[in-house]
């Protein structure tokens, strides 16, 4: 039981998964989820950066192209193994998303969100003219696709696979002392410092984790399309997964992921392409102003009295000293 | 020699809009400690309805846009105020989701061509280099506005009111100063250059949907390369980023020449000069 209470939220995931998994049978509705699966990896990222960290990043998409094209270039250029690209999409992304927090994070978190910012831009151009490399405007295609997840349906199991293991990661990092330590520094850094909180470190370790974790999401793209190019994974990606977690909730570990079904469902039902970012904008405004911590913020009360109702709480036993008094 | 001069000039009048962007940016982070992403949406916006209209009309209209704009921006801020939300990187988060909604809204009515109009036929030939009159143009309307900015802030009310709400907010409100009205108008005065600025650049090089947030990327490196604290140092960080653009794109490559602001941003941000200022007690 306690083992439940600790990881109810990737328990949640996984029946969340196996449901899906069983339940969806049509080609393009599975397409769609794998697309959406993997926005919600990237959601995730944004999740432990921005809701745990509270270090907007706007680069989490050019961090899942970093992922993609240098799985795309071993597969490609070197005719490397998935698993050997799996390590390059999770090392490099990680390396450069440390690097940046490093050299930034001691100003205050507006200038982490700037740094970003021109670091999907430096990307964006370093991709589109490294014509050797990157296949320039043209892109990277004839990825191998991954033998053991030939057809879509076993491709959404994996896509499904790897967001409960990224889940049951993330919560465990959350209930461990750096967790802890980087909920501190979000709320107060002088306490976090104040506590022995090697803050620069920690922050940045988080920011590379949360980088790694879009790596991963750009790896699956790429086996998954067999293509990358530079327009795939750009700034309208960043500003949509950004949404997606403050949609759900930056904060809750889920939070991201419900964001995702919800925008990624609610997309495929808009007309026009090109309203697409007034769409995002609008609606990332919105939230911001009536439901700041998003939907699973709006839920978490009404979910906590159906619980009490439905599992009898231990009465509260008050501590020794409270008792002597 | 002739060539480097020409260069150099050519990055002056390039780099007098940047530092016409830099001037609402750096008066928005001194002031409300934030970064308004969408100066750059508000020059597209502005350029987009200057091209369309074309003219002075155009001009007019195309700025009446940009300040609609900027005016949702200040409108959400005070909102979000209202509401509590005292973290600066909720309004930074709404002002992108502004520029992004800008963005798009300029490429479902406009489509993805650049806007770009001829406004002077006439070249001036000057110790053997030719100018196009829109550059010196550009230059002038960037000093004045500069100019007009400096006598506001340190020769009127307003502009103590403004700088008292930059040094302490607190202070300024006990004081009496309505604090959250004052920085809704720095948004407002974001639209008004930043669509001033638009609109030169329509005249000059150009620009399309994609640029709204380049724009503020370079106008942001414009205003902290020289440190924030003061809009001439903001202005003169715009020249300096339009002289090193033009010489890169002279004797270097366009990849290169794209990514100047970029470096500029991240190496001020690296060394560490960005708000340090703050704590050191500065006075703006």
């Amino acid at each position: 039981m306690k083992q439940l209470r600790n990881h109810a939220n990737s328990a949640a995931a996984l029946l969340i998964a196996v449901l899906f998994a069983l339940l969806l049978r049509d080609p393009v509705w599975i397409d769609v989820a794998v697309v959406i699966g993997i926005q919600a990896l990237i959601a995730l990222s944004v999740g432990l950066s921005f809701g745990q960290a509270g270090l907007l990043s706007l680069a989490q998409a050019p961090f899942a192209a970093i992922g993609a094209y240098a799985t795309g270039i071993i597969s490609v250029h070197y005719g490397g193994s998935p698993l050997a690209g799996l390590a390059g999409a999770i090392m490099l992304p990680a390396l450069l998303g440390y690097l940046l927090a490093r050299l930034v994070i001691r100003l205050e978190p507006l200038a982490v969100a700037l740094a970003t910012l021109s670091l999907a831009a430096i990307v964006e151009v370093v991709i589109r003219s490294w014509d050797s490399v990157t296949g320039g405007y043209v892109g990277l295609s004839g990825i191998s696709p991954l033998a053991w997840a030939a057809s879509p349906r076993e491709y959404f199991w994996l896509v499904l696979l790897v967001i409960v293991i990224v889940i049951a990661l993330y919560e465990n990092l959350l209930a461990s002392r750096f967790g802890r330590a980087l909920n501190t520094l979000r709320h107060d850094r002088a306490r976090a410092m104040a506590d022995g909180v090697p803050v620069v470190a920690v922050s940045s370790a988080a920011f590379g984790l949360s980088a790694a974790f879009a790596g991963v999401a750009g790896w699956l793209y790429a086996h998954y399309v067999s293509y990358v190019g530079p327009g795939d994974l750009g700034t309208h990606l960043s500003i949509s997964v950004v949404l997606m977690a403050v949609i759900g909730g930056a904060s809750y570990v889920l939070g991201p992921v419900v964001g995702a079904i919800v925008l990624g469902v609610l997309m495929r039902m808009l007309p026009a392409q090109e309203l697409q970012g007034l769409f995002y904008g609008g609606t990332l405004i919105l939230i911001l102003l009536v439901a700041r911590d998003g939907l699973l913020g709006i839920a978490e009360p009404w979910f906590a009295r159906a619980l009490r109702a439905i599992v009898p709480q231990p009465a509260r036993v008050a501590p020794e000293d409270e008792r002597r008094t | 020699m002739l060539l480097f001069t020409e260069y150099v000039i050519r990055g002056l009048f390039l780099g007098a809009m940047y530092g016409l962007l830099a001037l609402p940016m750096s008066l928005a982070f001194v002031t409300v400690g934030t970064i308004d992403f969408a100066v750059g949406a508000y020059a597209l916006l502005a350029a987009a309805i200057g091209a369309t209209v074309g003219g002075t009309l155009g001009a007019l209209l195309g700025l009446a846009g940009a300040l609609v704009a900027s005016l949702v921006m200040a409108a959400v801020f005070v909102l979000l105020k209202r509401a509590g939300h005292h973290d600066t990187i909720m309004i930074a988060l709404s002002s992108f989701g502004l520029a992004v909604a800008i963005g798009s809204i300029v490429l479902a009515s406009w489509g993805s061509t650049a806007f770009v109009r001829q406004g002077l036929d006439a070249v001036w030939t000057v110790a053997g280099i030719r100018i196009n009159p829109q550059g010196p143009i550009n230059l002038a309307v960037g000093l004045a506005l500069l100019a007009g900015l400096t006598a506001l802030l340190f020769g009127t009310g307003l502009g103590r009111m403004l700088r008292a709400s930059a040094v302490n907010a607190q202070g300024a409100e006990l004081a009496g100063i309505p604090v959250v009205a004052v920085q809704a108008l720095i948004f407002a005065a974001g639209g008004l250059l930043g669509g001033i600025a638009g609109l030169l650049i329509l005249y000059s090089s150009g620009l399309d949907f994609t640029a709204g947030l380049s724009l503020t990327l370079s106008g942001f490196a414009a205003s902290i390369v020289f440190g924030v604290s003061n809009p001439a140092r903001g202005f003169l960080g715009g020249l300096a980023i339009g002289v090193a653009e033009a010489l890169s794109a002279g004797y270097g490559s366009g990849a290169m020449t794209a990514l100047i602001p970029q470096f500029v941003v991240l190496l001020t941000l690296g060394l560490g000069m960005l708000g340090a200022g703050r704590y050191t007690g500065y006075r703006p």
